[in-house]
């Protein structure tokens, strides 16, 4: 068997082994997420952006000795059907959080597996179950990547620093690829949040979010990346406002990317929301025509605490080559024991 | 519409999904190592523990939660199955106190309301870890939190709680931390201490 394919499977197989020999709490959830919907560019769907229709779990428990908690697991998993590929290659296992954490102290925590780079909003919003995405996968390529991390939590401000292997959702390393991102943010219970953002990395295009078989390698050279990026929340009444910026260069491109989102909660039926978000992704800002704009407009109705509805349409403006598109997708998530 | 078709096998395990639903987590902490710390700050550590009412007590157990809050319980969010995280507290092996937070519907939103309290359940902080209104900042003021220190479960079933409402417009939000608090001093006595 593959050596890093090894690596995989003994760190899934440590969650349940642990599960039995420590005294531990947590929980475990079944998932569903089913997408549908139209685009004037491919016709029927049943994705969205990178989002495939899937079921599949998460297992996260909190393991605790005589003086308190000491470690955290996590691993969330889907079985998810591209249509699109052929009966060979349209199944496929996607691992997206796969970590151990161990604590040392509040301000020093380290965490193995695979989760989110410490860039941007990414680290710091919900992405899993959401229609509208951060700009994580234009920016970087990917929204977690298999590494290391130290973390903590400091009075005024929060730090994360990861080192990991720049391929995304596969476990593979070539042309000398990793991924290295910091960000320094305030802490998550104010209702103006803030983050600053460095990343510096050699990562691997690929396409699709499959981990079991490995997705489609695009390019056999690892990009050069490097970034400094910045990213805001804002809560005020009924209103989150959302705002991402990241700065720097692809091999020899200077690149551009922002992200402006907000969230309107009905006070009325407050379990009803809209969003609307514009982002953009410039890959060369010395060309013109090389920014992908898009506006999307969503909703969400959530019926109880495990399952929502929610529906989204977007315009992609369209850049060079490629035709603008409108789509619509409505998707049916669930999250429950 | 073929590809519709071909995830129908989807469909039918999410329909066997729907069928045995629980709830998601309701309200956590999103820093107990700040929280407890700053809190408690002889602490050392602390342990979580996540409760149900279904779990406790079910059908009897809620309705004895909201004979005490004098309230009905919201079926979708605040159903038997919510699992509620509670941190005990620990200086070394012993504990010392417990956080506990619930989620509260407020006027415009969802809030969050994170209460302390020693290990006879009096409150020794309490603060909003979310709150959605157009004056939090008033709400979210130490001025206003530091009016719960010292009360009990005694008081807010007495209604000997004096505090007034700092907001301007938001009668509603006042109203809604009253209850959030009550619920949350209630279910800390009912899930927690009163198992012990």
């Amino acid at each position: 068997m593959h050596p890093k394919l090894l690596i995989v499977l003994a760190l899934i197989t440590l969650f349940p082994v642990s599960w039995a020999l420590a005294d531990s709490e947590g929980f475990f959830y079944k998932e569903a997420n089913l997408i549908a919907g139209y685009s004037s560019r491919d016709g029927w769907i049943d994705k969205n952006g990178m989002m495939n229709s899937s079921v599949g779990f998460e297992l996260y428990r909190k393991f605790s000795g005589d003086y308190g908690d000491f470690l955290i697991a996590d691993l969330q998993m889907r079985v998810a059907y591209d249509s699109s590929k052929n009966s060979h290659q349209a199944w496929g296992v996607e691992i997206h959080n796969a970590w151990l954490e161990y604590k040392f102290s509040q301000y020093l925590k380290i965490r193995g597996g695979h989760f989110a780079p410490s860039f941007g909003l990414e680290p710091v919003v919900d992405t899993h179950s959401t229609l509208l995405q951060t700009l994580a996968e234009q920016d970087i390529g990917f929204n977690k990547d298999w590494g290391v991390q130290m973390r903590g939590s400091f009075p005024r401000f929060d730090y994360e620093a990861s080192m990991q292997i720049g391929s995304g959702m596969s476990v593979r390393r070539q042309d000398g690829s990793y991924l290295a991102t910091l960000r320094i943010g305030t802490p998550k219970d104010r209702n103006l949040q803030g983050g600053f953002s460095l990343l510096s990395g050699r990562t691997l295009e690929t396409e699709g979010m499959s981990t079991f078989p490995r997705n489609e390698l695009l390019s056999s050279d690892a990009v050069n990346k490097n970034r400094i990026g910045l990213d805001g929340q804002y809560l005020y009444g009924p209103f989150l406002f959302k705002g991402e910026f990241a700065y720097g260069r692809d091999d020899k491109n200077d690149v551009l990317g922002y992200l402006t989102e907000i969230v309107y909660t009905l006070p009325s039926h407050q379990n009803i929301e809209f969003e609307l978000q514009y982002k953009s992704w410039i890959s060369n800002i010395h060309v013109s025509s090389s920014d992908e704009p898009a506006l999307t407009l969503g909703t969400t109705y959530r019926l109880s605490q495990s399952t929502k509805l929610s529906a989204a349409f977007s315009h992609d403006f369209g850049m060079m080559d490629k035709k603008p598109e409108d789509r619509f997708v409505v998707q049916f998530y669930f999250l429950g024991g | 519409m073929k590809k519709i078709f071909k995830i129908l096998p989807i469909l039918v395990v999410l329909v066997l999904f729907a069928s045995s639903a629980w709830a998601a987590v309701g309200c956590s902490l999103n820093d107990p190592d700040r929280d407890v710390n700053r809190i408690f700050p002889e602490s050392t550590g602390y342990k979580t523990t996540f409760v149900t009412i279904k779990e406790k007590g079910g059908e009897t157990l809620k309705k004895e939660v909201e004979e005490k809050l004098k309230d009905k319980l919201e079926p979708v969010y605040e159903n038997m199955d919510v699992p509620y995280a509670f941190y005990t507290v620990l200086k070394g092996k012993d504990s010392i106190g417990y956080i506990h937070g619930v989620n509260q519907k407020g006027k415009y939103g969802g809030m969050q309301l994170i209460m302390a309290t020693d290990l006879n359940g009096k409150i020794v902080d309490f603060y909003y870890q979310k709150m959605s209104s157009p004056e939090a900042g008033k709400f979210m003021n130490i001025k206003f939190t530091s009016q719960f220190k010292g009360l009990t479960l005694d008081d807010f079933i007495k209604g000997n709680i004096f505090a007034n409402d700092p907001s301007a417009n938001s009668p509603e939000d006042f109203r809604a931390t009253l209850r959030g608090l009550k619920k949350n001093i209630i279910l800390l006595d009912l899930l927690l201490l009163s198992q012990k």
